[in-house]
């Protein structure tokens, strides 16, 4: 389970993250929506370690980030997929997935490019193993990444606006592995602006709103009347969303 | 020819020199490419002491003649008790002088890496040392490789100034057949070309490791 209590990052004077309670279960789809600068990104970056807290507490299956061993324990525990890819470029796309399953999880080479090659084929990438990320297509490096990631047997995704960066036909194809994952009870923790995706494979979606998070409810009662469309700064949201 | 006539005799005594330089360069380039990526790495460090230690180092060997360094240690060493011979003396002082400038251009090349890639080494959990040695520094390398030549062919050019504490490299061994035959103009036209061949090889071979490096780079 993630568990954030009380989360604050503050960057310089600006708080960025106001008290955020988020608890993330394992098998559940939990989508973090929020305008441009609610912190959405920030609190992804929060539960992997790659910001520092200023305050409140972030555990991973009991392991507390803020603590080295706990970090160690928490990355172990997660993966994350990014918004710009951040595939090594020097590297292939098979080398890309095997590196950290080799180096952190001491997997043998072979064992490690078997699972690596499984992966890229259930991605439809099985003819780029050997290419490297300057070669391949948004969508295609997205897709690798997701690999990379999985490719760690993570108990949560971390997924950070993953489809932002792509063109809505390389979205589709990525959107549509997510989707896979999900149904296979992938448990994720998902920043997107896809709303009707989002809204399709979530358990809950929370709402951030300048740092704050102001709705946390079941997927079908966000989108209710009388729930998370009660509130007229997520109707006013959605509605414009929608009109992209 | 009167110009192989002079040579001739010296021809064996001038490559063994020639020999000595190869060495003591090649020697220099390994010292000076680990120091400065070790240097590199300890001036990207998030330790402000770590940081001021390599800081420090890179600004008095970057700072001080080559000439000044080289006597410092030769006539240094035995002061402290340390006595090692003076072409071992010259591979030393070469070596820490080309890496203060190579640890320079590997920095360059560390910044300008994408943080994004670094991020996504750190979360899947990889130590710092690998994420250093696997990611940071074969990108960083990239880059550098070439700014790097320059400062190694100019390594190969400065290793003439170990003549000056009785290393008879190969201008060492020139400036005795000169002394002896009188003929300083034949003597370092051989010069010209041997080190002329040498730095050109080197060029080549960094050319080479450039193309070897950013072969993923094109096609894209």
């Amino acid at each position: 389970m993630i568990v954030a209590e009380n989360v604050e990052k503050r960057f310089g004077e600006t708080l960025v993250l106001k008290r955020v309670n988020l608890r993330v279960e394992p098998g559940e789809v939990v989508t973090i929506l929020g305008a441009s600068g609610s912190g959405k990104s920030t609190l992804i970056r929060c539960i992997n370690g790659l910001e520092t807290l200023s305050g409140g507490k972030i555990t991973v299956d009991g392991h507390d980030v803020s603590t080295k061993a706990g970090l160690v324990a928490a990355r172990r525990a997660s993966a994350t997929v990014f918004q710009l890819f951040n595939l090594y470029p020097h590297m292939t796309a098979l080398r890309n997935i095997t590196l950290a399953p080799i180096e952190v999880l001491k997997l043998p080479k072979a064992e490690a490019e078997a699972r690596a090659r499984a992966l890229l084929d259930k991605v439809g990438l099985a003819a780029h193993a050997d290419a490297y990320p300057q070669q391949l297509s948004g969508g295609q490096r997205q897709r690798v990444g997701i690999c990379r990631a999985l490719a760690m047997q993570p108990r949560y995704l971390l997924l950070d606006e993953v489809t932002s960066a792509l063109d809505p036909e390389m979205t589709g194809d990525v959107l549509r592995i997510l989707a896979e994952l999900a149904a296979d009870g992938t448990t994720m923790v998902f920043v997107t602006h896809e709303i009707e995706f989002a809204r399709h494979i979530s358990s809950r979606i929370v709402f951030l709103e300048q740092g704050e998070l102001i709705v946390d409810l079941p997927t079908a009662q966000f989108f209710a009347e009388d729930g998370g469309l009660a509130v007229p700064r997520i109707r006013q949201f959605l509605s414009k969303m929608k009109k992209d | 020819m009167r110009f192989w006539r002079v040579i001739e005799p010296y021809i064996g005594f001038l490559l063994q020199g020639f020999a000595l330089t190869i060495a003591a360069c090649l020697l220099a380039i390994a010292g000076a490419v680990l120091l400065g990526a070790l240097t590199a790495s300890m001036r990207s460090s998030g330790n402000k002491l770590v940081r001021g230690i390599a800081n420090a180092y890179g600004d008095v060997f970057r700072n001080v003649p080559f000439l000044v360094q080289l006597f410092f240690f030769f006539y240094g060493l035995p002061e402290l008790g340390i006595y090692i011979g003076a072409f071992e003396t010259g591979v030393i002082a070469m070596s820490i002088a080309g890496g203060a400038f190579v640890s320079d251009v590997i920095l360059s090349g560390i910044l300008t890496i994408d943080a994004g890639v670094i991020d996504a080494a750190k979360v899947s959990g990889l130590s710092r040392v690998k994420i250093f040695t696997r990611i940071v520094l074969p990108i960083a390398m990239r880059v550098s490789v070439r700014p790097m030549g320059s400062v190694l062919i100019n390594l190969v050019l400065t290793s003439s100034i170990l003549s000056t504490i009785t290393v008879n490299e190969l201008t060492g061994a020139a400036k005795i057949v000169a002394a002896t035959t009188f003929k300083p103009f034949e003597v370092y036209a051989v010069l010209l070309v041997l080190y002329a061949s040498l730095t050109t090889l080197l060029s080549f071979a960094i050319s080479a490791i450039h193309h070897r490096l950013n072969r993923f780079m094109t096609g894209g």
